[in-house]
Order: structure tokens, then sequence, then C-alpha cells
């Protein structure tokens, strides 16, 4: 029970701002008399999806030879075509507007039936060799399958899983950003996330001024700056030539994206610029002051942060008002 | 807490519930602005990611601050620790000052100076009872733990963050562990403390905050419990690893590995059902996660089937178990049984779904193709766990 809130109920209702039936809903919400699980059943819906791929990627490992390859490539495909059945039966009309998900499941079935459609292409491409010496480019056609779906039908998370695979297939693994970061093969890697980056954020801005699905605009959006933005910061951090070059060209990106979002009303977007410019100006001190022993160039960083802090006060009251 | 804290979190719980009805279309905008009036906001609450972002900012000045004085003065051991004190104080000072002001209380600031000013005060006693030679290392070790929980809860108390009830419970837990019979301290403290924070939970006379940390304080000891029973904690003794400096380990009794193995076995249904009665959606949470840790448990111990098929006949189960209980519910009369429903209700889904997409994206995604061999090959599902894949050995 929430008892501020039942309060808050009871003094609405005597004040005539609630109705009765109102007051009788709200309150058995906040009593805990009527209690959602919708979070409940999307956690179990994951957890199995994740369990059943894991499982069926160890099975073909190890029983691949007694099995036999046709078999194995027909049953993944037999059970990620019931999936996709069952989704395509169930699913309802396209529409370039917000479509609701006919069921809490349905978008866990999709994405079970959309892993098992590419672990299937992963493991033909590995017996059949399809691809030849191209055989990276299969995740091209996972990522193209799976934007199509996330259009089609209405999916946030398999488009984040659509984005996050392109990228892979270019080299640049989102959920171990560490990994490439900090790789030997940094420069090709970096130049593939900025150019990534920039590709996504187009398709944000696209999606919003077209009016086609412009609600994808965030994932496209936070997808694309965490590759523009990191890709920046980390030719500031670690390139070792040219990374003045690299700073520039953050600046003005984290300049016209805190312009632009502070506009839009875009928290996320603001945050993710100020957090790079920050880097990427601590980067700068460190370099102009040279004697570190001094802890001027800390001292600095510490205004710099105060000033960072008087901006963002200053742009969430700008936001908050508009 | 101030009493001025309060009343704000107070209005903000309804405000808040307020905004989740106007989501739903349950109630219009000349209502939802009565309700604002009746419950005025006098200062300004950003969203979570301006306050994530302040804090942020917040710990970048505080630790470059520090850094610079640390490397100006070049202090020595005991001079540190007065350092530390030194800002410490000045971040309670700040977050005092902050806490007044209503503009800045809830921007994420305050709390992030509170958190810095409990931390560095505990690093400033760690250095000074490290230096004290008349202070044996177990002593000392006991002294730091006992002021880390004490320290943590005086703060959760001033400032009501759920975070630094959490982070008292830890350490009261781990000073547990250090003495004789931890093991049995856990479960006997664990219990009282789940007791006492349960009987807290729906306590109008504390602050939303502060029943949002007995809360913490209840799951932590559920978690103080379940740990301390577990028959693989016992096993392998995992308390004995909070405290290096104890003496050898006498192995258990099988009586002891029995009632150990029926705990690990009843505790996680016994809290899924406190949850189911009571109707709280963190206990069943809670319940379903103690569920898998001791049929995780069973797997180590008993080898039923292959990887593979665990993993299958787990997935498969829970898929058919939230397929059926979401249709079972979707059919009930009003959409609802026994008080569950799978409505949204008035909640904001917007974190969930960020939750989902960075869920999904993390773990799912495939490895990155440069990243990996030359050498063609299959990883089984492709990424960390999951999705299609291209490298790894096959």
């Amino acid at each position: 029970m929430n008892p501020d809130v039942v309060a808050g109920i009871s003094r609405l209702r005597r004040e005539g701002t609630l109705s009765t039936e109102q007051a009788a809903l709200f309150s058995r919400v906040a009593r805990r008399e009527l209690v959602s699980v919708r979070v409940e059943i999307r956690a179990l819906l994951y957890l199995g999806v994740l369990l059943l791929t894991s499982g069926v990627g160890i099975f073909v490992v190890e029983h691949h030879a007694d099995i036999g390859r046709w078999a194995i490539a027909g049953s993944i495909a037999v059970a990620s075509a019931a999936c996709l059945a069952w989704v395509i039966r169930s699913s309802p009309s396209f529409a370039w507007r917000e479509v609701e998900s006919p069921s809490v499941a349905f978008d866990y079935v999709l994405l079970l039936g959309l892993l098992l459609f590419a672990s299937d292409l992963a493991y033909v491409e590995a017996q059949f060799t399809l691809l030849g010496p191209r055989w990276a480019h299969h995740l091209l056609v996972v990522a193209s399958v799976y934007v199509v779906a996330a259009y089609r039908w209405d999916s946030r998370v398999v488009l984040s899983l659509a984005l996050s695979t392109f990228a892979a297939w270019r080299g640049v693994s989102v959920s171990v950003m560490a990994r490439w970061l900090g790789s030997a093969d940094g420069s090709e890697l970096r130049a593939n996330a900025v150019v990534l980056g920039l590709l996504y954020v187009i398709a944000a801005m696209l999606s919003v001024r077209l009016d086609r699905k412009a609600h994808f605009e965030e994932i496209f959006g936070n997808a694309g700056l965490l590759l523009l933005l990191g890709g920046l910061v980390s030719g500031v951090l670690l390139s070792d030539l040219g990374w003045g070059i690299w700073l520039v060209a953050l600046l003005v990106v984290a300049a016209a994206v805190m312009w632009i979002s502070s506009r839009a009303g875009r928290a996320a977007y603001f945050a993710e610029a100020v957090l790079a410019a920050y880097v990427g100006l601590v980067r700068l001190l460190v370099a102009l002051v040279g004697d570190q022993a001094t802890g001027l160039p800390f001292l600095l960083a510490a205004f710099l942060g105060i000033g960072a802090l008087a901006l963002v006060f200053a742009t969430s009251r700008r936001m908050a008002g508009r | 807490m101030r009493p001025d804290s309060i009343a704000w979190e107070r209005g903000a719980e309804v405000r808040a519930a307020a905004d989740g009805w106007t989501r739903a279309g349950a109630i219009d905008a000349p209502t939802l602005e009565a309700i604002r009036n009746a419950y005025p906001d006098p200062g300004v609450t950003p969203s979570a990611v301006w306050r994530v972002l302040t804090a942020v900012m917040v710990t970048a000045v505080v630790l470059c601050t520090f850094g610079a004085f640390v490397l100006a003065t070049r202090p020595r051991e005991v001079g540190l620790s007065l350092l530390l004190w030194f800002f410490g104080a000045a971040c309670v000072v700040a977050t005092e000052r902050l806490e007044v002001s209503p503009r800045f209380a809830r921007r994420g600031a305050a709390g992030a100076a509170a958190f810095w000013s409990v931390l560095l005060f505990l690093g400033g006693l760690g250095l000074l009872l490290h230096e004290i030679p008349a202070i044996r290392g177990e002593d000392a070790l006991r002294l730091f733990l006992l002021m880390s929980a004490l320290s943590w809860a005086a703060a959760c108390w001033r400032w009501g963050s759920p975070l630094f009830a959490g982070l008292s419970v830890a350490s009261f837990l781990v000073l547990l562990a250090q003495v004789p019979f931890g093991r049995v301290l856990w479960i006997v403290v664990g219990v009282v403390l789940t007791g006492a924070a349960a009987q807290r939970l729906d306590d109008g006379a504390l602050s939303p905050s502060q029943r949002r940390a007995a809360m913490v304080v209840l799951l932590a000891a559920v978690a103080a419990v379940y740990v301390a029973l577990n028959i693989c904690s016992l096993d392998q003794d995992l308390l004995q690893r909070l405290r290096p400096l104890a003496p050898q380990r006498v192995v258990p009794s099988a009586v002891l590995f029995a009632g150990a193995a029926v705990a690990t076995a009843v505790l996680p249904l016994g809290v899924l059902a406190w949850g189911w009665r009571s109707r709280r959606t963190v206990l069943l949470d809670a319940g379903i996660v103690l569920v898998a840790l001791s049929l995780v448990t069973l797997r180590y111990y008993v080898h039923i089937a292959p990887t593979w098929a665990v993993l299958l006949v787990s997935g498969a189960t829970l898929v058919a178990l939230a397929l059926a209980i979401e249709r079972a519910l979707r059919r009930a009369p009003g959409g609802e049984q026994a008080g569950f429903t799978t409505d949204a209700l008035f909640s904001d889904d917007r974190g969930q779904r960020v939750l989902q997409v960075v869920a999904v994206a993390g773990t799912l995604t495939p490895a990155a193709t440069a990243a990996a061999s030359a050498e063609k090959s299959f990883v089984p599902g492709g990424g960390a766990s999951g999705g299609a894949g291209a490298s790894g050995k096959f």
C-alpha cells in the first residue's frame, strides 16, 4: 500500500476533484488490491528466450556430428518458422504509426523466431559455405531481416537488435564497447563507428521528419549517438596522432547535439553530448597544462565540471519550462 | 529527514500517481491541473536522465578537487585521512545546503554529495585504522565495518536514500561474517530484519524514500537468510571467504547438509507464496530469482540431463509458464484474477522499455566480425547468449 497516495485519493474525492468511480479504481491500485504482473511476465519471457537460444546453440555444437547437418538446419528452421507463423497469425495489420502489440508475449515470440532464424543461417553458412570468403556478410543478411521484421511488426526490441547486429557486421560490438575502443586495430573500427553513428542519427531524423515509425527515433538516435560520440571520444583519448582533429570534431558534434536536443526536448541526447564533451575537454586540459604533478589539471577539470553543472541546470530548467 | 523534504516527497507521490492516471486516460487535463494545484511542487524535479547526469558531474567535481588537493599538498597517511575527512565534511555541508533549497534538493546533486560524504569519511577512517599499530588487523576491519554500517544507516535516516540502506545492511552482514557462528548470526539477524522491515513497508509515518529503504533492507535480509541456508554456500563455505583471517573450517555434519538442502528448496517457495499472498511484486521477483538459484544449485549437485537439455527444457518451461499466466489473466473476468492483471495499470512503461532494449541488445547481439578470428566458424547462439554468430569455435 502507498499510504500517501491512499490519503491523497481520499482528500481529492472529498474535495470533488475525483469521481467516486475514479477514486475507487485508483484506491484499489494504491492499496495493492489490484497489481500488474506485466514486468514479471516480460522477464520470464526474456529469460526463456535467452535459455532456449543458448540451449539450441550448445546442442548444435555438441551433436552436429551425430545428427547430421541437414537434420539440424531443418529442425531449427522449423522451430523458427513456427514462432514466426504464430506472429504472422496474431499480428495486427501494418501501419506507419505506432501499433499496439496484441499481447505481452508477442515481442518475445517474434524475438525467439528471429534469433532461431539467425542461428540457423549462421549454422548453414558455417557448414555449406554459401558466401565463401565473404562469410561475415551473413550478419548483414541477419540485420536486414531484423530491420524488416522490426518495421513490419513494430518492435523496438528487434530494431535495437538489428542496429547492434549491423554494427557487429562492421566490426563494432555494441555490447562490449571497451574491447573495440582499446583494440589494436582501433582506427578502422573508430571510422566504422563514426560512419554507422551518423547513419543511425540520419535515420532518427528521417523517422520524425517523414513521420514513418516516428517512435523508432529514440532507438536510432541513442544507438547513433553512442557510436558517433563513442568513436570520437576514443579518437581523442587513444589516437596518438591527430587527437586535436578528433577533439575539434567531437566538440563540434557535441555542441550541435546539445543545441538540437535542448530545442527538441531530448534529455538523453543532451546528457550523452555533455559527457562526451567533458571527457574531450579534460584531455585538452591535461595536454595544455603539461605538469600534472601540481594538480592544476585536476583543479581545472573540477571547474570545468562546475561549468557543465551550470549548463545542465540551465538547460533542464529551460526544457521543463517548455 | 527534514519535515520539508518529507512533505515534498509525499506530494511528489500523489503527483506521480496523477501523471500515471493521465497517461492511462483515466483523468482529463483539468483534473490533473486541479491535483497539481492541490499538491503543488515548490521545487524543481527533473527526469531521471538529468538527475543521473547531475550526479555524474558532481562526482567528477568532488573527485577532481580532491585529486588536485592531494597532488598539491602530497600528505602522508594521517594527513591524507584528515584530508578525506575534510572533504567528507564539506560534502555533508553541501548536502545539507542543497537539501534546504527547493530549487536544488531533487536534482541529483544532493544525493551524489551525500554518497561521497560517507565514502570519503570511511576512506579516511580506513587509512587511519591501518596506521594505528595498537589496533590489530582483524579488529580494525571489524571497527571499519561497524562504522560503515552505522554511517550508511545514519545517512539513510537523514537523507532517505534506499541505496544507503542497502550499503548499511551489506556492511553489517559482512561484519557478522567476521565473528564465530557468522552463518547462524546471518540467519537470526536476517529473520529479525525481515520481520522489522516488513512491518514498516506501508508505514505512513515514514517518508516514501524511507519506505523504499525498508524494502531494500527486506530484500537484503531475505538474501542473507538464503545465502546462509543454501546448501552450496554451506558446502563451499562461502561466508568463510568474507573472513580471510579466520581459522580452518570444520566440515559440517550430514544432518546439517540435509537441513540446508531442504531449506534451499523450501525458502524460495516460501518467498514466492509470501509475494503472492501480499501481492508485492518485489517479493514475487525475489522469489523467482531464488527459485532459479535453487534450480542451478540442484543442477550443480544432481546431473539429471546434459546442459543443452536443461537449458532447452527450462527455457521452454519459462516461456510456456509466462504464456499460460498471460492467457489466464487476459481471459479472466475484467482481465484480473486474485488481484493480478497484465494491464500496465498506471505505471510508466518508458523505463521498462529502455531496460528491455538494453537487455536484448546487450546479451543477444552477435560478436563483432572484426574482433573474431579470420577463421570461419560458428558460435552457439552467436552473441554472449544468443543470436546469430560468426566467431568462436565449432
